[in-house]
């Protein structure tokens, strides 16, 4: 089906005619939109999932698992190149598609890493998976942080509970490329000390002097020795400075909202200020109408939105 | 420009079926319904509108987006039939009596043997089109099509680009068309590939495209005379001032944009049964769900319309809905076809065919949400129209407003 499609794409057409009324993404922009573009075009059907298969599979907490996935096809997961922030539908013939923030890093071309949630019955589903599985892929999808716009900035990651899958391949990728960023603050929360994910990761980042890391839990917890509190609480206790620092958040509604006024009082500015948003999504490539905050698609429009874009949104989050 | 008499139209559709499915309006149980046409059917262009656009041809009610199986394997070392399992039972609790063997479990693992894409597309000529539902698909053209680089529907595509469609212009636009106030007009040839007009004994058609201009190949066609365009344009100019202007198009986004808080769209919905009637009968709403079904080890992974009043339709597994209040889902929809739309495709989402008005159980008019939302003050009360829905002075939720909404086709409404 491929060849013939590519050849009488109306978007190519209207661009020689330059008629087109390119949509602006505001960061990032024209390569990260010739990349979407390209990625769903690579079968010549973006509906259609690259198939993959499962390579291991971690429980991370009791209703947390992730998956690692890699493409049946060498060529193709080797050629895969993601931005950090983007996400991907992963889905069970069968069962249906989810959307899910791809958590490995981007330079990891052995697999794909997507952490579940147990929620719902797709999630339900995914959980029952095992390795060698076969699932389908599509990806990469939507709008990711802008890793190079923050060159020399100071970074601080604030997470909470389920919320550090959506952050965590671009503290991969920034860790990575260590030396083109200042200071980088990781805050992690979450209930209680078994609800905490990676625990690999954040061993190691402990474990670093050139990055601080501040894991806090709800509230007491038998063997517990670190940090107790709320994110909010714990965010404003260590009062970040703002200047040239950027602040990216991913956790449940609740938190979010918190750490954005303890941000607020710190005097971050709303530019300097990202986060990722879920919805429910069915074709993630913006067509099928669902997942959209007023006139935004957060597939194809987000996930990754700065505070000040979330602002000029109606309030339907 | 050509003339197709009126005797000559079954021959011409004739001629056409032999290279692709005839689609056209027909009366079947008292409903006028887009139908595959075959010689003997009688088209019937009298009934302004059909039931529904003919959308459901491009983009049917359901599709089938690709299709798979699963294989069961398992490398686990597992006995293959209940026989087996029993006989290993029965070995490894010699002498205690054990349990019972009901039923081999299901292999923990299993491996996909097929997925395929399904993209089928016959070649397709629709006649009978009125301006509003041709213009429905230019503006999910741009839905679909990819409009401003980002990704396009195979499946659409497949149908699209191999559609005629042939427009037949309005001669009696009903007081509940509104298509000069989203800028089309009851004989506007967008998306036209050919425009027919009614002039007596027959039909002025004129091409607007390649395909358009290769159907007025057809014999049948005779050349047109100078009586004929000229009774072909007064007819046009006519059916041009019967429809009336309900809204200012203008300042429309604003108002929405303005209005996104007003307590007006709860007062609006209050009578909305949230049925999702206008989004099906809709020639634009292009809104789908996907889902999978499964017989046994086969299935296939399908493309539905779905409906944006449906209170799942945003649900997520967390149980938070972002619009989980029925104003908001009926918001999301006008907001949808008059500013949502219009910023990411530089066009309205609406062709003012007003089958929305006709159908909508509980008499929720279109051109009064958007006059009340919209925020300006000249309504079109008492146009020539008959000022359906554009009522009186007084804001929102009047229940009269609309009360004569409907025309001829009010009878099969009670249902």
């Amino acid at each position: 089906m491929g060849d013939e499609q590519k050849a009488t794409h109306p978007a190519a057409a209207e661009e020689k005619s330059g008629a087109s009324g390119r949509r602006t993404l505001t960061f990032d922009d024209v390569e990260t939109l010739a990349a979407i573009a390209r990625a769903g075009h690579r079968s010549g059907n973006p509906y259609l999932p690259e198939m993959a298969s499962v390579v291991e599979v971690i429980q991370e907490t009791p209703n947390i698992k992730s998956f690692r996935v890699r493409f049946t096809d060498d060529e193709v997961m080797q050629s895969f190149a993601f931005e950090p922030g983007q996400v991907g539908q992963l889905g069970m013939y069968g069962v249906g598609e989810s959307t899910f923030a791809i958590n490995s890093s981007p330079s990891n071309n052995d697999y794909l890493q997507f952490s579940v949630m147990q929620a719902g019955e797709v999630t339900t589903a995914l959980h029952q998976l095992s390795m060698g599985d076969k699932v389908g892929v599509r990806a990469p999808m939507g709008r990711p942080f802008p890793v190079r716009e923050w060159r020399d900035k100071n970074l601080l990651f604030i997470m909470g509970g389920i919320g550090s899958a959506a952050l965590r391949a671009t503290i991969l990728y920034c860790l990575e490329h260590r030396e083109d960023y200042g200071e980088v603050t990781i805050l992690y929360g979450a209930r209680t000390p078994v609800d905490l994910t990676f625990g690999y990761d954040i061993e190691e980042w402990q474990s670093r002097e050139d990055i601080s890391t501040i894991i806090t839990v709800d509230a007491e917890f038998p063997g517990w020795e670190g940090r107790v509190g709320f994110v909010p609480t714990v965010l404003e206790e260590l009062a970040p400075e703002p200047d040239n620092t950027i602040a990216a958040l991913c956790g449940p509604p609740i938190m979010i909202k918190f750490c954005l006024q303890v941000l607020e009082r710190l005097q971050f500015a709303d530019e300097q200020v990202y986060t990722t948003l879920e919805k429910r999504m069915k074709c993630g490539i913006g067509i099928c109408g669902r997942c959209n905050v007023g006139p935004k698609y957060v597939c194809v429009d987000g996930p990754v939105f700065t505070m000040a874009e979330l602002r000029e949104l109606p309030d339907e989050l | 420009m050509k003339f197709l008499k009126e005797s000559d139209l079954p021959a011409f559709l004739e001629h056409l079926s032999g290279e692709a499915a005839v689609v056209a309006p027909a009366k079947v149980d008292g409903m006028v319904r887009f139908l595959p046409w075959s010689p003997g059917t009688e088209v019937e262009l009298e009934a302004l509108l059909a039931r529904q656009s003919a959308k459901e041809f491009i983009f049917p009610q359901w599709e089938t987006f690709l299709k798979f199986r699963y294989l069961m394997v398992c490398d686990a070392k597992r006995p293959g039939t209940t026989e087996d399992a029993k006989m290993e039972l029965r070995l490894s609790e010699e002498g205690e009596g054990g349990g019972e063997v009901v039923a081999v479990p299901a292999p923990a693992a299993h491996e996909l043997l097929m997925v395929g894409a399904e993209q089928q597309a016959v070649s397709q000529v629709i006649f009978g089109l009125r301006p509003c539902d041709a213009r429905g698909f230019v503006q999910m053209d741009r839905v679909f099509g990819g409009y401003g680089g980002f990704y396009f529907d195979p499946y659409y595509h497949a149908r699209r680009s191999v559609a005629t469609l042939l427009v037949v212009s309005c001669h009696e636009p009903r007081s509940t068309c509104f298509c000069r106030g989203v800028g089309g007009g009851p004989a506007d040839a967008e998306g036209a590939d050919v425009l027919f007009t009614r002039v007596p004994e027959g039909f002025v058609a004129q091409a607007f495209s390649d395909k358009g201009a290769a159907v007025l190949q057809y014999p049948g066609f005779e050349e047109v005379s100078e009586p004929q365009v000229a009774a072909a344009e007064q007819s046009k100019a006519r059916a041009e001032e019967m429809v009336s202007v309900p809204f200012e198009l203008e300042s429309l986004r604003e108002g929405l944009r303005a209005n996104f808080e007003s307590a007006d769209w709860q007062e609006l919905s209050r009578r909305c049964i949230s049925c999702g009637t206008c989004t099906y009968v809709c020639p634009n709403c292009y809104c789908f769900n996907v889902t999978d079904e499964v017989v046994e080890t086969q299935g296939e992974r399908l493309r539905s319309w779905d409906n944006c009043f449906n209170p799942s339709y945003t649900l997520e597994a967390s149980g938070h809905n972002p619009r989980d209040a029925k104003p908001s889902r009926f918001r999301n929809r006008f907001n949808h076809k008059f500013w949502y739309y219009p910023e990411k495709y530089d066009s309205l989402l609406c062709s003012g065919c007003g089958r929305c008005i006709t159908y909508c159980p509980t008499r929720i008019d279109i051109r009064e949400v958007l006059s009340v939302m919209g925020g300006n003050e000249t309504r079109a009360a008492g146009q020539a129209a008959g000022g359906a829905g554009a009522a009186d002075g007084q804001v929102a939720a009047d229940a009269k407003v609309g009360g004569d909404a409907a025309d001829g086709e009010e009878s099969q409404h009670g249902r």
